[in-house]
């Protein structure tokens, strides 16, 4: 098959090298936290991290989602997890983030060591470090593993304090002020638990500033996703999954913040000025739904040979991003809260409020919103057509994706469903896969 | 003995339709036991759950991901299929993620006047929970009176609730006697009762249920077998309890949202009704969506396998759920621990009966043996 | 203008030479271990047929899962697309066509010039292919080109429940106890089959006429149990196997539908 031909320069992007040195520090922090009399904890990628971040500056998360994806991009060490997650009971189906996680954990290997006195990731040559044990779990509630992922770390290495944070209160239209209550009021009590765990006064004012940070860190993300409605598109899907991370990260984090505010969306800003294309045959364009298939994204690059760009998708745009409908009618960045924050209560309001709008939390109470929010993409972002993960390592994003594609599909889009699996290697299928797309790509007419 | 309530079981559309006849009443069908069927109850409605058929079918595929439970791809099938036709409304509460698919499928293709996704809350070991659930129950209350056009008085609520309450009594006594070293009942026929409760009017159950607790003491051709236990996820597979049954187990006790965890607790009255409602929803025995931080179901699981002296337990589930997929491990490890030996088995829509005999009499068989040493 | 199409399926290689459009050589080979080798050998038997040689074919368009294993060819087409292209120009008022292959069930929608507008394939599931039929009449010791026969004689639907064939094959040996006549465990067996298809076919959403291609659709008891759940009458066209080779080789003529 013949490739289509270049229409647009292209450049590699400024800040990629400065995002991997983010990525790795964050991981090293969070190993080396004890040795600095720091504290380290656990969470996942949707807890409220600015939370504990009133503990105080030397307090360093590990988020499991993104952690169980580093995994999955380290195939040998990811199939050790998975087989031992497997040899203590835990079946197949589940989560594949979460049976790599426990499987890190019950055979005691760390994704990252050092090498030379260097830290870096196992596949890279380090050995790998035990797994660093956390202080605390935090985690939020509104998938059905959620909570459950900690109650069984805490069982596997014997017992750390767990809170977790109920956060299915339901729909952005419906809430209302018992709703952000009962989140504010766990998040209350949540403050208790970690001063009781930890023995630390808490920080009202570290408090405040993370969640400034937060409110930073996902608007400026919808910010920079927004850009991509430009053609050429800026920004292929494949980068956007190393730059989204970050808010799967630390959110509430300064760096993170920083870095999508001064270094990411100025440049993005300044690659849609002169019209700097990701890809530069780009001819068609499409997105994708839920994570991918983390060892196999060279799928991605496989579109590209037909000129076909996958520009994002709600997943990459929303999982952390936070929009809003503007007066136009389009959607983009949610307006950051103009607000002076002046005490604990009416922080935690504010910060709840904001997020229980978040876009990817919707689909939990009707896959019908999120179905509407996939046909606003298709159509703002000017797409030809949808590939569709049906991912079967993860309940909470695949739930209602067969509702989805039927609603793209009467809204005009053509659908290419694949079945694949985000952390289990062993159910994708490269193969079929590639040939699915070699079929789709012929019915968006590319030759 | 118990032909009323499989009579119920077996016509359940036949019954429901004749109920809104006879009454002119609507009919909610609902899909999680969290609902809270007293608020349908007093405002005149009848909530019937909505179960599968066990027959294989074709039509869910557009609609629900193959990753998801069997379950809620044969709930869905039936109204697909039209076979609950005659529904006024549908609900479901927030629990699992794979049963609210069949309810979102239903809202946009089968069709209704009223669907309703009510808010339950996940955290139930919160100290808030009560409160939120009280609050989002009487917005519930409200779009009930505004889509019937009448109010649901406090004394229709009392009402709800003292003739639900009846029935939790009249089901415990029920099980109470399946204690008994030759239990009058065997688990075939409490699970025929069991869904029965789930699709009649409460106060014809109750009638029903009466009469049968008269006559129990006296039964004669009581069933007999080695106690077991059933423990895990929506449940009403009579065949292959049938099966169970005839190779020489007897079930005594279960742990199902079809089963025991529907009507273990009762209302404890206060002055403010929603609030003593909210609390009975809070305190049940818990879904596995809703067991955290503590696991609290392993007390009542170890519970129930003592007090009832089960000499093992059949653990299942419906294949690829993961709420129970993430309680087995730690159910199965806890009533080892305690002596009680267990048999793990997922179950589809028809499950494999020559397959799954040859385990249950394998284990059966294993437990059987232990009191030789 | 000659030209060819190779179908390197998962089970058999077929290849089908046009001249002007017109079929005037097939061949069909058991692809077994040394597919190459015995690619070369359907081509040589398929040119000799048609009285041509390498020289003359004008362009060879390769299909199928192994379409880059084929000993020659200018250019490759998906297999959806070439079963489409091959059931337009067979029967041009197909809407939808059904391909059961060996190891795989594929359904599409196409407009009249076989163009693709949807399609799907039933993934890593033997239980919607011909490998289930072959796992079944091993099961029942029935030889696999007698269990269609027989199924049509069967008095009695049995359910079965073919998520998978590890399970099917148990249910077989549970309706054996059971003594359940063999001709409705054959029933049962395509009755579960074609319920897979049904419900892959569901999912793009058909309309008449419905094409069914593939091996498979030589199994006439398949053929009624899927008939009798689409509530249609598929068509079957004369060596439904060779449709995706007769496609490819139309996708090397350049047609487009029409005469």
């Amino acid at each position: 098959m013949e490739g289509a031909e270049d229409k647009y320069p292209t450049e590699p992007l400024k800040c990629w090298n400065k995002s991997k040195e983010l990525r790795l520090k964050y991981y090293q922090d969070y190993v080396e936290a004890h040795d600095k009399g720091g504290l380290r904890w656990g969470g996942g990628a949707w807890t409220f991290d600015a939370v504990p971040a009133g503990l105080g500056d030397d307090v360093y998360p590990i988020t499991s989602e993104p952690y169980g994806a580093t995994l999955a991009f380290d195939k040998e060490l990811s199939l050790e997890c998975m087989e031992a997650s497997e040899v203590k009971g835990y079946p197949r189906d589940l989560c594949s983030y979460m049976r790599n996680y426990w499987g890190s954990i019950i055979i005691d290997k760390f994704a990252f060591g050092y090498k030379d006195g260097e830290f870096m990731p196992r596949f890279a040559g380090a050995e790998p470090l035990p797994f660093p044990k956390p202080d605390f779990l935090w985690q939020d509630h509104i998938c059905c593993s959620h909570a459950k992922w900690y109650q069984v770390v805490s069982e596997l290495e014997g017992g750390i304090p767990t809170f977790s944070v109920d956060n299915a209160v339901g729909p952005a239209h419906e809430i209302n002020d018992r709703k952000i209550k009962f989140v504010v009021e766990q998040l209350k009590e949540g403050i208790g638990f970690l001063e009781k765990t930890t023995g630390r006064d808490y920080n009202d004012e570290l408090l405040y500033k993370a969640i400034r940070n937060h409110f930073v860190s996902t608007s400026k993300w919808a910010e920079i996703c927004e850009l991509n409605k430009a053609i050429p598109a800026p920004l292929d899907e494949k980068s956007i999954y190393s730059l989204y991370v970050f808010g799967t990260l630390q959110k509430a984090g300064q760096q993170v913040a920083d870095f999508y505010e001064k270094d990411l969306l100025p440049e993005i800003q300044d690659r849609v000025k002169r019209g700097i294309a990701a890809v530069p045959n780009e001819c068609f364009r499409v997105m994708s739904d839920t994570q991918p298939p983390w060892s196999f994204l060279k799928v991605f690059r496989y579109l590209e040979k037909f000129g076909c760009v996958s520009v994002g998708s709600l997943y990459t745009f929303a999982l952390i991003g936070q929009w809003e409908v503007k007066e136009d009618g389009s959607w983009g960045p949610k307006t950051i809260p103009d607000v002076e924050f002046t005490s604990r209560e009416q922080a935690l309001y504010e910060y709840v409020k904001y997020e229980l709008h978040k876009p990817e939390w919707q689909h939990f109470y009707s896959c019908h919103l999120k179905s509407d929010m996939m046909v606003r993409i298709a159509k703002e972002w000017k797409l030809d057509g949808a590939m569709l993960h049906y991912n079967r390592g993860c309940e909470g994003l695949s739930v209602g994706i067969a509702e989805n594609r039927l609603a793209l599909l009467d809204a005009g889009f053509p659908v290419m469903a694949f079945e694949g699996n985000n952390a289990d290697e062993r159910e994708f299928d490269e193969a079929r896969t590639k040939a699915k797309i070699d079929a789709f790509m012929e019915t968006l007419g590319a030759k | 003995m118990i032909e009323q309530f499989k009579e119920w079981e077996k016509n359940r559309h036949e019954y429901a339709k004749e109920w809104k006849e006879r009454t002119g009443g609507k009919v909610m069908g609902y899909f999680c036991t969290y609902v809270p069927e007293e608020i349908l109850y007093a405002a005149g409605i009848l909530p019937v759950r909505i179960l599968g058929s066990h027959e294989p079918q074709d039509v869910t595929e557009p609609h629900i991901f193959a990753m998801f439970c069997p379950f809620c791809r044969d709930c869905l099938a039936q109204g697909l299929k039209g076979r609950y036709d005659y529904l006024n409304g549908i609900i479901i509460a927030q629990s699992c993620l794979h049963i609210r698919q069949t309810f979102w499928s239903w809202e946009k293709h089968v069709g209704v006047e009223y669907s309703k996704f009510f808010i339950m809350p996940h955290k139930i070991q919160s100290k808030d929970a009560a409160e939120f659930l009280r609050g989002e129950m009487e917005d519930l209350k409200k779009e009930i009176e505004e889509w019937t056009g009448q109010e649901i008085t406090q004394e229709a609520l009392e009402n709800a609730i003292a003739v639900y309450n009846k029935n939790r009594e009249l089901m415990r006594q029920l099980y109470e006697l399946r204690k008994e070293p030759n239990p009058p009942i065997s688990g075939e026929e409490a699970m025929e009762i069991t869904m029965a409760q789930q699709m009649v009017d409460k106060a014809e159950h109750n009638k029903a249920l009466e009469e049968l607790l008269a006559k129990l003491p006296s039964r004669t051709d009581r069933p007999s077998g080695t106690r077991l236990m059933i423990v895990g996820s929506e449940d009403d597979d009579l065949t292959f309890l049938n099966m169970v049954e005839k190779c020489g187990g007897l079930f005594v006790i279960d742990d199902h949202c079809t089963g025991s965890r529907y009507f273990w607790n009762q209302v404890i009255p206060e002055e403010d009704a929603l609030m003593a409602l909210s609390k009975r929803y809070i305190n049940r025995p818990p879904c596995p969506t809703k067991d955290w931080e503590e696991r609290k179901r392993i007390p009542h699981v170890l519970k129930l396998a003592k007090e009832w002296d089960v000499a093992g337990a059949i653990i299942m589930q419906q294949k690829f759920c993961d709420p129970h997929e993430l309680d087995f491990v730690a159910i199965k490890k806890a009533l080892e621990d305690n002596g009680v030996p267990t048999l793990f088995l997922e179950f589809d829509v028809t499950v494999p009966i020559g397959q799954f005999r040859i385990r249950a009499e394998a284990f059966l068989e294993m437990i059987g043996e232990e009191d030789l040493f | 203008m000659i030209t060819m199409g190779i179908d390197m399926g998962a089970k058999t290689i077929k290849v089908v030479i046009l001249k002007d459009n017109e079929i005037v050589a097939k061949s069909i080979v058991v692809a077994g271990f040394e597919v190459e080798k015995m690619a070369k050998e359907v081509i040589e038997k398929a040119m000799s047929e048609a009285g041509v040689t390498r020289g003359d074919i004008t362009k060879v368009v390769s299909t199928g899962a192994g379409d880059k294993q084929a000993p020659f060819y200018d250019e490759t087409k998906s297999v959806v697309g070439c079963d489409s292209l091959g059931a337009a120009y067979i029967h041009p008022a197909v809407r939808c066509v059904i391909d059961v292959g060996a190891e795989e069930g594929r359904g599409m929608r196409c407009d009249e010039t076989g163009k693709i507008l949807d399609f799907e394939v039933n993934e890593k599931c033997a239980a919607g292919a011909g490998a289930f039929t072959e796992a079944m009449s091993r099961a029942l010791e029935v030889p696999l080109e007698e269990l269609g026969a027989l199924s049509l004689k069967a008095t009695e639907d049995v359910p079965m429940n073919a998520q998978c064939t590890v399970f099917a094959e148990s249910e077989v040996v549970t309706m054996v106890h059971n003594n359940v006549p063999k001709e409705n465990m054959a029933k049962a067996v395509h009755d579960a089959m074609a319920s897979r298809i049904t419900s892959m076919v569901r999912k793009i959403g058909f309309e008449k006429d419905v094409v069914l291609i593939g091996g498979v659709a030589k199994n006439v008891g398949f053929v009624s149990s899927l008939n009798a759940d689409l509530e249609l009458e598929v068509i079957v066209p004369e060596d439904p196997e060779f449709v995706g080779a007769l496609g490819a080789a139309l996708a090397a003529a350049g047609w487009k539908g029409g005469a």
